[in-house]
């Protein structure tokens, strides 16, 4: 993205007052910020759903694999980058019986044939570990679950960038636990360039490399991930840093920073809080969060 | 877990073929005659009509060996069956022919007439409905109209509006829930009831309605609207025998109801 | 793919059968009420995305309710007629801007209100003098003061409603819904006597065993029966549709095939 400005149809204020942002291929980016910054319009925005699928009035230059999303047709954007938006229900088709069949949703739609289709399916099942959930019904699913699907039916387009809009946000922790595990497994051996907009700094501290920060619709501060979270003035961008941080500068407020050494704090936030097993799920609300 | 997954090949979970004699037909086949029959029970006047339809449809159950499931179906007409003789048989206009005169009422015989007539068109039609619904997968149906030119929203609007009524019945009893939580009386007088609906209405058809954005980019995400005709996950066979008998239903069924209205049926 | 039935409708439309089915299912099944509340989706995809697309959403609501598996039976399939035409005319009312919304005050508030409720009793007094029920020999015309009752607590509503809301749109709401509502009725009340006998199961086969027992043949008094039952629902729904328009936020509304004329007009 060069310089994008967004106004969404009918209203005149930019929500995006030029952002510049650049996400390599294998490169984890994170995007946090305060609320109403514009961080889901920066989602829609970088994966060519606005203006293309709602509208809207976009200056600037925003490229997925080189082309410039303006002059795509939504089908064409959504093969160059994949979104996976915050809650699982309302990106499931509704019309599958099956988890494959629903995974096979996408690569149907562009009329391949079987033997593309079945290998696609397949090999976003394998990406994501979930080939145990292809006879399931995918609205029986739990949440983490059908997040999980959910992200293999955009997978199954081979997208070559992966735009997540706070993709655990809606899950509870277990569901967190198995969508965080699973996106930091993708990141690390895919090549796919993966623009992570997100809240909880926690999961951006295990996979980006890089954190941009987002404040009303600019980009104020951006570096390598270690820096950036650590940095005290990200408080005042009403950004929480993660756990492991807060641990950290509270033990040294207490001038016991020596208790820390040796512990791996990265590795203990996502440790079970019970020690119990995961749960198998409990099957997925029906209703819209209040 | 899947104990027979062959990789490489659609597996079988997904193709699901269909088993039994009536079960394989061709979808549109079954959905034909149901059409068939409906016509031919309400447009045939008379009593032959509905009669041979009722007679069909519970040859084709047998076949199907889903007879016993017709039960609730039939049980669930009972309530318009009883409208129907009641209100006919006491009320049926210019009616003279009385059976007996029971205080202030009068049922008469052209009144029985044409309600036992009505009886035996709704029932026909209920059994050729459930007949229907018994033996074939809505999934069936949508994915053999697709293949012969329904396209891809069609087969959506229909697939997925049937996948999110239960849903919203579920979501309806948890407003129902939660309203009666908060002290809201959903049984009683029939005033109270009305009250109660407002607010069941109002919250289900706010929160079905603010899902439609995110439904929408998400199917934009998936490519939903790329051009061209969507690959055929699940051929469903079909053959000349069907496709004739398919004309034929077709066909047979306008020209009975045509002869009946014209008055040229020579059947009671 | 874009027009009327672009993918933001395709999304739109099975949501709004499922409204359709499970609240029609409530009021006739559970409720047992003289209505039939099953038409809100119908109108609100008419007014949201034209008179085709509301069409097909009525149509496909009551095939997908008498044939799919699980909710299928009783006699709503036949009627799939009535409710197309109730989407084509939500489409043309939507189209002719009656659901925007209409701040006024002063003779901008009243005119159209005067208007609209001299056509609804105007209406009703054509129902009213109708010989089929007002024949002296049978009974006194209960039927005829019925239909002026509710006419006038239409007119009130209506009266009420742009009063306190100041919006003129009121007025043109309850009309649209009177008037679809009427024909809703005409439409439907031969397909009721010819195919059914005259009775649905539901709760209005009260109405039409007490026009029967005045005197009414099969035709008219599922015709009287429509009369009393059609309006008031629809203009209920009508209404209900227009709240829920006014409450979207017309950047949301400005995406669909007719959002311009959902919104109120900036100067």
């Amino acid at each position: 993205m060069r310089d994008a400005r967004y106004a969404y149809a009918g209203t005149s204020r930019q929500v995006l007052a030029g952002v510049d942002l650049d996400v390599d291929a294998g490169r984890v980016v994170a995007v946090v910020g305060p609320n109403e910054a514009g961080k889901s319009t920066l989602c829609l925005v970088a994966a060519g759903l606005a203006p293309i699928a709602i509208g809207g009035r976009l200056e600037g230059s925003v490229l997925l694999a080189g082309d410039e999303t303006a002059g795509l047709a939504a089908y064409q954007a959504a093969q160059r980058c994949g979104i996976l938006f915050q809650n699982p229900a309302t990106q499931l088709s509704g019309t599958t019986s099956t988890v494959w069949e629903e995974i096979a949703f996408g690569p149907r739609n562009l009329g391949l044939d079987i033997g593309a289709i079945v290998e696609r399916v397949e090999g976003a099942m394998a990406t994501l570990d979930i080939a145990g959930l292809a006879d399931r019904d995918p609205q029986r699913l739990s949440g983490g679950q059908a997040q999980l699907v959910a992200l293999a039916s955009v997978l199954a387009l081979r997208p070559s960038l992966l735009v997540l809009d706070e993709p655990t946000s809606q899950l509870d922790p277990a569901g967190t636990r198995l969508v965080g595990d699973a996106l930091s497994r993708f990141a690390a051996e895919n090549g796919t360039a993966v623009l992570l907009v997100e809240h909880k700094t926690g999961l951006v501290a295990r996979i980006a490399g890089e954190v941009a920060v987002l404040v009303g619709g600019r980009i104020v501060e951006r570096g390598p991930t270690a820096e950036i979270l650590a940095d005290p003035a990200l408080a005042e961008h009403g950004v929480d840093p993660p756990p492991a941080v807060r641990i950290e500068r509270a033990v040294a407020a207490a001038g016991r920073s020596g208790d820390l050494v040796g512990l791996d704090l990265a590795a203990l936030e996502m440790e079970p809080i019970t020690g119990s097993p995961l749960p198998t799920g409990a099957p997925l609300p029906t209703g819209t969060p209040a | 877990m899947i104990d027979a997954h062959r990789p490489g090949v659609v597996p079988d979970f997904v193709l699901r073929p269909p088993t039994g004699s009536y079960h394989a037909l061709n979808p549109s086949t079954k959905l034909v005659l149901a059409f068939a029959e409906a016509a031919v029970a309400f447009g045939v006047r008379g009593w032959t009509g509905p009669l041979v339809v009722i007679a069909i449809v519970v040859a084709t159950a047998m076949t199907a060996r889903v007879g016993r499931s017709l039960v609730p179906f039939a049980l669930a007409v009972i309530p318009l069956v009883a409208s129907i003789l009641l209100v006919n048989t006491f009320l049926f206009p210019g009616a003279t022919d009385v059976i007996a005169r029971i205080g202030p009422l009068a049922p008469t015989w052209t009144g029985l007439e044409a309600a036992l007539q009505a009886t035996l068109r709704v029932a026909a039609f209920a059994l050729s409905v459930a007949v229907f619904a018994l033996t074939t997968p809505t999934d069936d149906l949508l994915a053999d109209m697709e293949r012969r030119g329904l396209g891809r929203r069609g087969v959506f609007v229909i697939g997925a509006a049937i996948g999110m009524i239960p849903r919203m019945v579920e979501r309806a009893s948890e407003i129902t829930d939660s309203q009666r939580a908060r002290g809201l009386d959903t049984e009683g007088s029939r005033w109270r009831r009305i009250r109660g609906v407002v607010p069941l209405a109002a919250p289900m058809i706010i929160g079905a309605l603010s899902e439609v954005e995110e439904r929408t980019m998400a199917l934009e995400a998936r490519a939903f609207s790329a051009p061209g005709r969507r690959t055929i996950l699940r051929p469903l066979p079909d053959s000349t025998g069907q496709r004739t008998a398919r004309w034929a239903a077709g066909v047979g069924a306008i020209v009975l109801v045509a002869a009946s209205i014209a008055g040229i049926l020579p059947v009671p | 793919m874009n027009g009327q039935f672009s993918t933001r409708v395709i999304t739109l439309m099975p949501v709004a059968i499922a409204i359709n089915i499970v609240l029609g299912v409530t009021v006739q099944q559970v409720l047992k009420l003289p209505i039939y509340l099953d038409s809100i989706g119908t109108i609100l995809v008419g007014v949201l995305a034209g008179p085709l697309a509301g069409a097909l959403t009525g149509i496909l609501s009551n095939l997908i309710w008498q044939y799919a598996p699980g909710i299928g039976g009783g006699t709503i399939g036949p009627f799939a007629v009535t409710a197309g035409v109730i989407g084509l005319l939500a489409g043309l009312w939507g189209q002719l801007g009656v659901y925007r919304s209409r701040p006024a005050s002063g003779t901008s508030l009243w005119l159209p209100t005067v208007i609209a409720v001299a056509i609804i009793l105007f209406l009703a007094s054509r129902i009213y003098g109708n010989p089929a029920y007002n024949d002296p020999a049978y009974f006194v015309s209960w039927y005829s003061t019925a239909i002026v009752l509710v006419a006038v607590v239409v007119s009130v509503a209506v009266v009420a409603w742009v009063v306190v809301k100041r919006d003129a749109a009121g007025a043109w709401v309850a009309l649209a819904g009177a008037v679809t509502g009427i024909v809703a009725a005409i439409v439907s009340a031969p397909i009721s006597a010819y195919v059914f006998g005259g009775v649905t199961g539901g709760g209005t086969d009260v109405i039409v065993a007490a026009l029967r027992q005045g005197g009414s043949d099969v035709l008219n008094a599922s015709l009287g029966q429509g009369f009393f039952s059609d309006p008031i629902d629809k203009v209920i729904t009508s209404f209900v549709v227009f709240i829920i328009i006014a409450s979207v936020s017309p950047r949301l509304l400005a995406r669909f095939p007719n959002g311009e004329r959902l919104t109120a007009s900036a100067a």
